[in-house]
């Protein structure tokens, strides 16, 4: 996916308008019931309120709280404080990881992956461990799409190529029968 | 694209929760298909558009789920389509089925036994419970008797951390022990195995899965291993101490679901939880094999493989998996410039390119060549000709050869393995032209094998008869046998002119002399005999006949951005300034060029190249560089850095860049890798679309050339590939000619020749 | 000819002879395979069941008294017109077994109409096989050899004729290798039976192509399972197959086979001779037939003796075998069909009959009927662990409850012998037997863990009291000075 692409992007609101003042986000966010109260910054004494209020308990995100669709694009870069050099000059690559063969389970192989370009390691001389100097070399970030990932990388100015997943496995049903069959060259000789 | 995955899996098996209407089963609710298509296997129904989906399918309920499958499909495979794993340890994919292991045991409704359902086909309306009170109490049993007489030494075992058992120990065996008799008799304890260089064994870990035997007997196609022995004193092995002569026998180490074959290279070098994985792909044949390789601290500790269908499904050579250790030796960490006595001697960056433009400068472009080796990548390929024609230099070459007569490698399907490596599988007769396919490359043998197997493959061999592991014809030795194959003057002619799907496989080591113009003319003029003879028969008019299987992995890229094949260029031009790229087949030698010429060798090893170099600048590997390489089918694969180049040695297109700073005009405009790659982009777009294949079809027109002209002459040598026996795999280029590993096996192989046990 | 049901009635009516909990056989609608059976409501159920008359014996010279080679046999009536018999085809052959009711006699008890039925789906294209399976290793066992060593031809002419009735090209028989002497006999009789034109081409005269051969196994139990013994016929390792496929659908050299006992197949000629129905009056329903007891263990006389299904064990034993070592009250326990059923306590021994259903009825199984009597003077406890030894053995390997769990129970049992081991383990050597018992791809891991269930539902005091004997001989002997001292104190 090109790096121009404008994302359409789901926010969940999770703030109530009573409870935590807009100047906490990074931008306005227009609701469908901006009645903007006194943000709780300038109350003088903060009524207590329950979890379930301030939104922490189990509540309906989903039905409580009106989806926004915003168009444009995030981007953390002028305030995450990351070097430049760690913006610009790094490459993320996003892939799924490949089951690996000396196990049979594939847990690990169905989530996206997102990490960097590799830098010089180096054995520590004194205690044998690994070194770096690198800190996003132990940056590897999940997602469960690809999308996502994409968005992640864009939100902080890296860039980025994105892997697809080669075919695995083609699917053939398989017989146990033919390890006998009489006339086929699947007969089993060794055992 | 994520939602086709979930599509895809519908053209296979549609699967719904039961609860689902069933017409409407073929469609998922969105969720479903996140979590179902990240689990399952990419499956090759997804390129197609949904087919019509058959009725005879036959429906099942897996804990409840609906599933729709062929018949003859497992209950352990019609699992999987539901996203449901089923533990197993015999169980295996791509092996045939051996049901021994128990472990995959279900609770089938009805039924009055647990069901191994790795072998159970599927019934209409069965129900299957894979979680069920019974079937977790069967695991738990099969579990605790596997464990009974396992050593239980995981802290000195190198499969702990990535072990079948101990997964699967954990997640559905018992949480203690019950066996007491630990204090009387003890354990099973079995004596170890030679079985060579490579595999190491730790039989008393052994739980008789017969993986390897099956992987042996299936895929590598040698009955080396086998049981012996009965009940508890069953032992898997070769029965009388041998090698296990196989040049795909690593895979063994990846198949054991235990620590009982483990990688003897890697033996306690490294844990799998310390380890960092890159996934890239191998050099070492033509193939560009997916593998992944493992570091720990900068160091590569070992290569495993990757799966991908299209490519090496789930196997690697032992050539790609064990040379590893030749990335830490011999290697050039310092640029060197000789001295005034002629001697080498290490010198910084600047000084090498100060001392290596003056001399650039010196020469006219004209009298400037370049030689590249097998292992280039397209990045620095693109890169040093870009510079080199901005000298005025046109004398680029590759050390492999090509027949350029008719169209060459001007048209592109010339030199490709057209049919590509899964055509394999659909084709009905291969013929293989002087190729030993087995060492050329062992993991597309192994296919062909497959197909021989299961699609009642045939296969024809031209050139000298060689162990293939697999019955074939034999057509000839010589040129003229391939000729009157062309003709369709052969004994064989009519017989494979029946086949509907034929593929002609020519190897490039038989098109390395004179003859290569009348060996690839012959297989031209043979390959569309096929093709008109198969294409009245069969309805796919887009199969492709003519296949080039190359030997190195850099091939194809250095032809598809327009190197010329073959040293000849260089031997008339006799060069005054010779640009050697990774060039270590010794192919030109110093008796080839002017008598003051000087020669330049950037490369990661110090083989035949650098012997011969005035100046040499050391770069990277193919583990330490982000570089595209293009394999014989013409699929353009990257590969990812895994470590950073030692020392002072840098990857190669940077190392170009920086001396075209130092030659006046010819500054290059690359900054950075972005910059070589929309340059790639520029000459060939489809060195860019990482795996996938370009295809290339104009047959018509360059077979039209070879008809054309009159067939080459030859001398009617016989064809006989480089490598017949064992021992010439091991050592190929410079990667694995420093590899002490390689070293051992080919002592191995050889030592093996002397013994009775060997067969060829 | 027909038998007629005897007319008088027992004086003992089976009712007291029946355990409570069986009611097989005594209401309740059954499913009969024969039709002739079942058809006939007006005859009274027959309730006594043995002795076998001497008229109604199909192996006559069971004991070798007379000659085995083909004169011989034919003197006693074997390949009397056979061929009339072909030439009533397949399907009359079939119905006539089906009829009879006759159920394997190796072990499982599978009608054999049935089993043979399944091998007339339309050929695809793929010859039919016949094997008889020879390879009689059960331990008590020894009908087989009786049949092969002295009455060959019996089974040579009963080849013929399951083969006819099932298409069969060709009958393997595999032979246990240990059995010499009967593979010579048997190998003889083939040749006789060639030279005469029995088998071979033209069987008989009747039209139909049939060869026999023999092939000697190389001796190990695992065999005698109908896969095992496939795979070793196509010279592999004797290690049996999963099922499905069925070796009906893929079998010898992947092609239909029906795999047959010997004695299934040597009673098949005087089922078509005799008819179904006399055959189908002997014994219970659904376990009808004259069949082969081995008698053997603490008995007076050991024997091997032909006689009618469904007789009581007890009778059997006293009547052949010359009763029980000591006396019937010397007797502790019997294990009723060859080594892989459970055990039965005597109380069990008194009343139970000696067929399919009565014997499964007590949780045990008539296997293959070889009768092993165990005096009180035998240590039962090593009897068991003694078998276990046999099938930790004979285990093929392959598959993981089977070849763990065999060694495992042996190595308890031995223990158990002893008394060295703690009572809790009791119960983990019956679950472990349990985690064998329906886990494992053939019945042998079925028939190692049952002698341990039958050992541990009858025999647990038993096992308890050798324990503690051992607890307090070791505590007494060998416990260190002040252990006991504090125990004093």
């Amino acid at each position: 996916m090109n790096s121009s692409t404008v994302l359409r992007r789901t926010i969940v609101s999770a703030i109530q308008q009573r409870q935590l003042s807009a100047s906490l986000l990074p931008r306005t966010l227009h609701t469908s019931t901006a009645v903007r109260a006194k943000s709780i910054t300038e109350l003088q004494d903060a009524p207590r309120k329950s979890v379930e209020e301030v939104g922490l308990g189990r509540v309906n995100r989903e039905k409580e709280f009106p989806k926004i669709i915003l168009d444009v694009k995030d981007d953390i870069t002028s305030f995450n404080g990351v070097p430049k050099e760690h913006i610009h000059e790094r490459t993320a690559r996003i892939y799924v990881p490949a089951r690996n063969t000396m196990q049979s389970a594939t847990n690990n192989s169905r989530t996206w992956k997102l990490d960097f370009d590799v830098r010089e390691r180096w054995e520590n001389p004194l205690m044998g461990w690994s070194s770096s100097a690198d800190p996003l070399s132990n940056l590897a970030v999940t997602f469960s799409s690809k999308e996502d990932a994409i968005q992640f990388a864009e939100k902080n100015g890296w860039n980025y190529f994105v892997e697809e997943p080669q075919p695995v496995w083609k699917f053939k049903p398989k017989s146990y029968g033919l390890n006998f069959s009489w006339d086929k060259k699947t007969r089993v000789s060794t055992k | 694209m994520i939602r086709p995955r979930g599509r895809m899996l519908n053209t296979v098996c549609s699967v719904a929760h039961h609860h689902f209407n069933p017409s409407s089963s073929l469609v998922l609710p969105t969720t479903t298909t996140r979590s179902l298509s990240l689990g399952q296997p990419l499956l090759q129904a997804a390129k197609q558009p949904p087919a019509v989906v058959p009725d005879n399918r036959v429906e099942l309920f897996i804990d409840d789920k609906r599933v729709l499958c062929e018949p003859g499909t497992t209950v352990l495979q019609a699992a999987a389509m539901v996203g449901v794993e089923i533990p197993r340890f015999c169980y295996h994919d791509r092996l045939s089925i051996a049901g021994n292991c128990r472990m995959c045991l279900v609770e089938v409704e009805k039924s009055v036994k647990p069901v191994a359902s790795c072998a159970m086909p599927v019934m209409k309306g069965m129900r299957v419970k894979t979680n069920s009170v019974a079937t977790r109490k069967a695991r738990e049993g099969v579990m605790e008797f596997l464990l009974m007489n396992h050593p239980l030494d995981c802290p000195i075992c190198d499969q702990a951390g990535e072990c079948d058992l101990q997964d699967q120990s954990m997640m559905f065996g018992n949480d203690r022990s019950r066996f007491t008799d630990i204090k009387f008799e003890g354990k099973r304890a079995v004596e170890d195995k030679n079985i060579g260089p490579l595999v190491k064994t730790i039989m008393t870990r052994c739980i008789h899965c017969t993986r390897c035997i099956r992987f042996a007997s299936e895929v590598a196609g040698v009955d080396d291993l086998g049981t012996t022995g009965r009940g508890g004193d069953m032992q898997v092995g070769t029965y009388v101490e041998k090698l296990f002569a196989s040049e795909l026998s690593g895979n063994v180490i990846d198949l054991c679901p235990v620590g009982a074959l483990t990688s003897k290279p890697y033996a306690f070098t490294a844990r799998p939880w310390e380890i960092r994985k890159c996934e890239t792909v191998d050099v070492m044949d033509a193939l560009g094999s997916n593998i992944v390789v493992n570091t720990r601290g900068g160091e590569v500790m070992r290569v495993l493989p990757r799966p991908n269908e299209d490519v090496n499904e789930e196997w690697i050579s032992d050539k790609t998996r064990f040379a590893y250790d030749g990335l830490k030796r011999q290697r050039l960490t310092l640029p060197m410039l000789k001295n005034a006595q002629g001697v080498l001697e290490p010198v910084d960056w600047e000084a090498a390119l100060t001392g290596i433009a003056a001399k650039v400068s010196r020469v006219e472009g004209r009298e400037i060549a370049a030689l590249v080796g097998g292992l280039c990548d397209v990045e620095s390929l693109v890169v040093l000709k870009d510079l080199l024609n901005r000298l005025g230099c046109e004398t680029l070459c590759t050390e492999e050869a090509f027949p350029m007569n008719a169209a060459g490698t001007d048209v592109r399907s010339n030199y490709l393995l057209n049919t590509k490596i899964t055509g394999v599988e659909e084709a009905d007769l291969v013929i293989l032209i002087g190729t030993n396919i087995r060492f050329e490359a062992p993991v597309l043998n192994a296919r062909i094998r497959k197909a021989y197997l299961h699609n009642n493959l045939r296969v024809a061999v031209v050139g000298k008869k060689t162990d293939l592991h697999y019955e074939y014809d034999h057509v000839g030795d010589t040129i003229q046998a391939l000729e009157q194959l062309a003709n369709g003057e052969h004994k064989l002619s009519k017989d494979l002119a029946k086949a509907k799907k034929p593929m002609i496989i020519v190897g490039s080591s038989s098109l390395q002399d004179a003859d290569g113009a009348a060996i690839l003319a012959n297989a031209i003029v043979l390959a569309d005999k096929l093709k008109s003879g198969s294409s009245s028969g069969s309805s796919d008019h887009d199969w492709k006949v003519l296949n080039v299987l190359h030997r190195h992995a850099g091939q194809v890229g250095a032809l598809d951005v327009g190197y010329t094949p073959g040293a000849g260029k260089i031997k008339e031009l006799k060069p005054r300034v010779l640009y050697m790229l990774g060039a270590d087949a010794g192919v030109v030698t110093r008796k080839d060029l002017a008598a003051d010429a000087f020669v330049i060798y950037q490369g990661h090893h110090g083989d035949a190249g650098a012997e011969i170099a005035d100046a040499v600048l050391p770069g990277a590997a193919y583990t330490e560089k982000s570089a595209t390489y293009v394999n014989t089918e013409g699929r353009a694969q990257r590969a990812n850095v895994a470590v950073t180049p030692p020392g002072m040695a840098r990857e190669d297109w940077k190392i170009l860049r920086a001396l075209s700073e130092f030659i006046p005009g010819a500054s290059l405009p690359y900054e950075k890798l972005e910059d070589v790659r929309h340059r790639m982009a520029d000459i060939a777009p489809h060195l860019l679309r990482y795996g996938a294949v370009e295809e290339a079809n104009y047959f018509k027109q360059s077979h039209a050339l070879v008809h054309g002209s009159k067939r080459p002459s030859h001398s009617g040598r016989a064809l006989a590939p480089p490598q017949t026996v064992l021992e010439d795999f091991y050592m190929t280029d410079s990667i694995s000619r420093a590899s002490r590993t390689m070293a051992k096996c080919i002592q191995a192989a050889r030592h093996h020749k002397t013994t009775k046990y060997s067969v060829s | 000819m027909i038998r007629t049901v005897p007319s008088r009635l027992p004086l003992s009516v089976s009712s007291s002879v029946v355990p409570a909990s069986s009611g097989v056989w005594q209401n309740g609608p059954r499913r009969h395979q024969g039709t002739a059976a079942a058809a006939a409501p007006a005859k009274p159920k027959k309730t006594k069941f043995g002795p076998l008359k001497d008229e109604d014996r199909i192996f006559t010279n069971l004991y070798g008294r007379h000659d085995w080679k083909l004169k011989g046999a034919m003197a006693r009536g074997d390949w009397y017109k056979t061929k009339e018999i072909l030439l009533k085809g397949h399907e009359w052959i079939l119905n006539e077994v089906k009829k009879s009711g006759l159920r394997g006699r190796g072990g499982a008890g599978f009608p054999s109409g049935m089993k043979w039925s399944f091998m007339n789906k339309p050929s695809d294209g793929r010859p039919k096989y016949l094997v008889v399976n020879a390879d009689e290793g059960e331990p008590g066992t020894c009908k087989d050899r009786e049949i092969m060593r002295h009455d060959p031809h019996k089974l040579l002419e009963g080849c013929l004729i399951a083969g006819k009735a099932m298409h069969a090209r060709a009958c393997y028989i595999y032979i246990r290798g240990e059995f010499y002497n009967e593979a010579s006999n048997l190998q003889v009789a083939v040749k006789e039976a060639y030279d005469a034109g029995l088998i071979g081409k033209n069987a008989c005269g009747s039209g139909y192509d049939y060869d026999i051969f023999v092939f000697r196994g190389a001796g190990a139990y695992i065999c005698g399972e109908e896969t095992a013994l496939i795979e070793s016929l196509e010279g592999k390792q004797g290690k049996p197959r999963l099922k499905p496929p069925f070796p009906a659908d893929i079998g010898l050299f992947g092609c239909p086979t029906t795999v047959a006992n010997v004695e299934t197949v040597a009673v098949a000629p005087a089922i078509c001779r005799r008819s179904g129905e006399w055959f189908a009056s002997f014994g219970r329903e659904r376990n009808s037939g004259t069949k082969l007891f081995c008698i053997s263990g603490h008995v007076n006389t050991p024997v091997t003796v032909e006689e009618e299904m469904s007789i009581p064990l007890k009778e059997l034993i006293e009547r052949h075998a010359g009763g029980v070592t000591g006396g019937w009250d010397n007797l502790l326990g019997i294990i009723p069909g060859g080594s892989s059923v459970p055990l039965l306590p005597k109380s069990t021994c008194e009343t139970v009959l000696m067929d399919f259903d009565a014997l499964s009825a007590v949780q045990s199984g008539l296997g293959t009927a070889a009768v092993i009597v165990i005096n009180k003077q035998a240590d039962i406890i090593k009897c068991i662990a003694r078998l276990l030894e046999f099938y930790q053995h004979e285990s093929c390997g392959q598959c993981t409850p089977c070849r763990e769990g065999t060694g495992w129970l042996n190595k308890i049992m031995w223990r158990f012998v002893e008394g060295n081991a703690k009572p809790e383990e009791i119960d983990m050597i019956w679950e472990l037997s349990k985690q064998i018992e329906g886990h494992t791809i053939c019945a042998l891991g079925d028939a190692a863990a049952w002698p341990v269930q039958g050992l541990v539902r009858h025999y647990r005091p038993a096992i308890e009291e050798r324990i503690r004997e051992f607890q307090e001989k070791t505590s007494a002997g060998n416990s260190p000075p002040q252990l006991k001292r504090a125990a004093s104190v």
